[in-house]
């Protein structure tokens, strides 16, 4: 039966009271005679009563406090392992009521304790993963920090060689039109070559008509001289055989003459004759020996125009084969500068393609030249943002060690509580 | 007036009184004389009288490789000899007064003296010492 503390010390007041008078009540039956006796007897009784009630519940109450404090002081103390037992009684009062307080505080306690270190501890745990993913995360965006760098440094580079080769480039496309202009003057020097090598062959292809011509006119001529010299042979014969007449007269002269003078006196007149006749045969052989002499002239004229005029033949020969050696000379150089013309040609439609195919590499170039600028930009921006990353996730470890240090000063804090599992395995 | 006819033996000028020839004429055609000495050029037909041919620059020691064109024929019988000659010049008149003076020691018994026909020297063949000599020479 559950009595209230003021009950109690109701009732034990109304005892107190109820044996001050009881006390004097009985007090007239000892049989003592002074009054003030009674009195003191009574109330001396009556305070005995009360001292001894007083004490009795007192200690009760004083040690069931006692009880009550020293759980309160060992929860406090963080020892849950044990529940608060107050001695049995007939009588529970409000300690009891505290105790079985003490007890379920100390209960949920004791779950609060054992949930708070599990999760204390997965936090921990958590924490420490999380500080080592995070450490992990801060080296990966470390890398890819590096990474990115070296990307960004590759792209710096990247556009300075883009823009060397965007340099290199436009002095190609310049030497090409360097190229373009110089093959133009090259075709424009070949056809020049080509009309004037085409004239040298006409010219040379008539010079040699006209050697042929002077040729054929050189060999009648040489043909006339030499019919001349057979001519002048045969008017030599004729001058030989005037000559050996006019021998023959001389000598008939002189028989003549001999014979005249044999006739003595008469033979005077034949004489006269025969020495007429002698003068001519003389002047006739003079006249022989004369043409005789112009036919030597003229023979050695013809002889030497003869010669001459066939080392003219020889000269013509040498001449028209120079000729012909120019002639084919002047071919070769026409079908040469004709080949080359084409050549020429080809070259200048391929240095215009190359031309037009160094104006798209340029723009290409500069396209490239852009992006790469561009990419150098992004990659700078991902590198920033990638540091900027790698401290997020440097302090986001920091984070996660100071969780998992927090979790861990936690679990310590609730090491401090004893639970009946730890006291159980003790 | 006498007539010389002037001749030439290689390269020298004879003159020939014409009283003494008979005829003067081509080289013809001449017969081989057996064991003739080398004067002696061969034989000769002239109108059928056979006359020897003397090659007279050989046997005047003047010349020994002439060429001789001509022959001058004597008469046939008492001289009957022909003179085989380099050419023949022409006749001239002959005048004594054109006689070079000359030494002993130039003459010759075949010259009987020198004669200037026009700056041209002539030998004047003595014909008869000729003639004689061959006839005491053992042909």
């Amino acid at each position: 039966m559950r009595v209230e503390i003021s009950y109690k010390f109701t009732m034990g007041f109304i005892l107190v009271v109820a044996s001050v008078v009881g006390f004097n009540l009985l007090v007239p039956l000892l049989g003592l005679e002074a009054y003030w006796w009674h009195q003191v007897f009574s109330v001396g009784s009556a305070l005995l009563v009360g001292l001894i009630l007083g004490s009795l519940f007192s200690r009760v109450f004083t040690n069931n406090i006692r009880v009550l404090r020293e759980a309160a002081e060992r929860i406090s103390s963080g020892d849950l392992s044990r529940s608060v037992r107050l001695r049995d009684t007939v009588f529970p009062d409000e300690t009891y009521d505290l105790a079985l307080s003490l007890n379920k505080v100390n209960n949920n306690l004791r779950e609060l304790v054992g949930a708070v270190r599990v999760s204390s501890g997965q936090v921990a745990d958590s924490a420490q993963g999380l500080s080592a993913t995070a450490q992990e995360m801060t080296a990966s965006s470390h890398e890819l920090s590096n990474t990115v760098e070296q990307i960004s440094r590759g792209a710096e580079s990247q556009a300075e060689t883009v823009e060397t080769t965007s340099r290199l480039i436009k002095e190609m496309e310049v030497s090409t039109e360097l190229v373009v202009a110089a093959a133009g003057k090259v075709l424009e020097a070949v056809d020049l070559t080509v009309s004037t090598a085409q004239q040298g062959g006409e010219t040379a292809r008539r010079t040699m008509e006209g050697m042929k011509q002077i040729l054929l006119d050189v060999e009648q001529s040489g043909e006339q001289v030499v019919s001349f010299g057979g001519q002048l042979q045969k008017i030599s014969k004729i001058v030989d055989v005037i000559n050996s007449v006019a021998q023959k007269t001389n000598l008939l002269a002189l028989n003549a003459t001999i014979e005249a003078a044999r006739a003595g006196e008469y033979g005077r007149g034949f004489a006269v004759v025969a020495e007429e006749i002698r003068k001519l045969a003389d002047s006739t052989a003079d006249s022989a020996g004369e043409i005789t002499q112009l036919i030597g002239n003229v023979q050695g004229d013809g002889l030497s125009v003869e010669k001459s005029l066939r080392a003219s033949i020889e000269e013509m020969d040498k001449g028209k084969k120079a000729i012909d050696l120019t002639s084919t000379a002047f071919s070769e150089i026409i079908d040469t500068a004709v080949n080359a013309q084409s050549k020429a040609f080809s070259i200048t439609e391929l240095s215009n393609k190359q031309l037009e195919g160094a104006h798209y590499l340029v723009g290409a170039i500069d396209d490239i030249s852009q992006v790469v600028s561009d990419n150098a930009a992004a990659t700078e921006e991902g590198s920033a943002a990638t540091e900027q990353q790698s401290a997020s996730m440097e302090e986001m470890a920091h984070s996660a060690q100071d969780l998992a240090r927090y979790a861990e000063s936690l679990i310590d804090k609730v090491k401090l509580f004893q639970l009946e599992n730890s006291e159980s395995s003790d | 007036m006498r007539q010389v006819l002037i001749f030439r033996l290689g390269s020298e000028w004879f003159g020939l009184e014409i009283s003494r020839i008979q005829e003067i004429s081509e080289m013809p055609q001449l017969d081989f004389i057996p064991r003739a000495p080398v004067w002696l050029m061969g034989a000769m037909n002239f109108h059928g009288n056979v006359m020897p041919v003397l090659d007279l620059g050989r046997y005047l020691d003047i010349e020994t490789l002439m060429t001789v064109n001509k022959v001058v024929i004597m008469p046939p019988g008492k001289e009957g000899i022909a003179l085989g000659v380099t050419e023949v010049f022409r006749i001239v008149y002959y005048d004594a007064n054109a006689c070079l003076p000359c030494r002993q020691e130039t003459k010759n018994k075949f010259i009987k003296n020198l004669y200037d026909y026009e700056g041209l020297v002539v030998n004047m063949l003595d014909i008869s010492t000729l003639i004689e000599e061959l006839n005491t020479s053992q042909i």
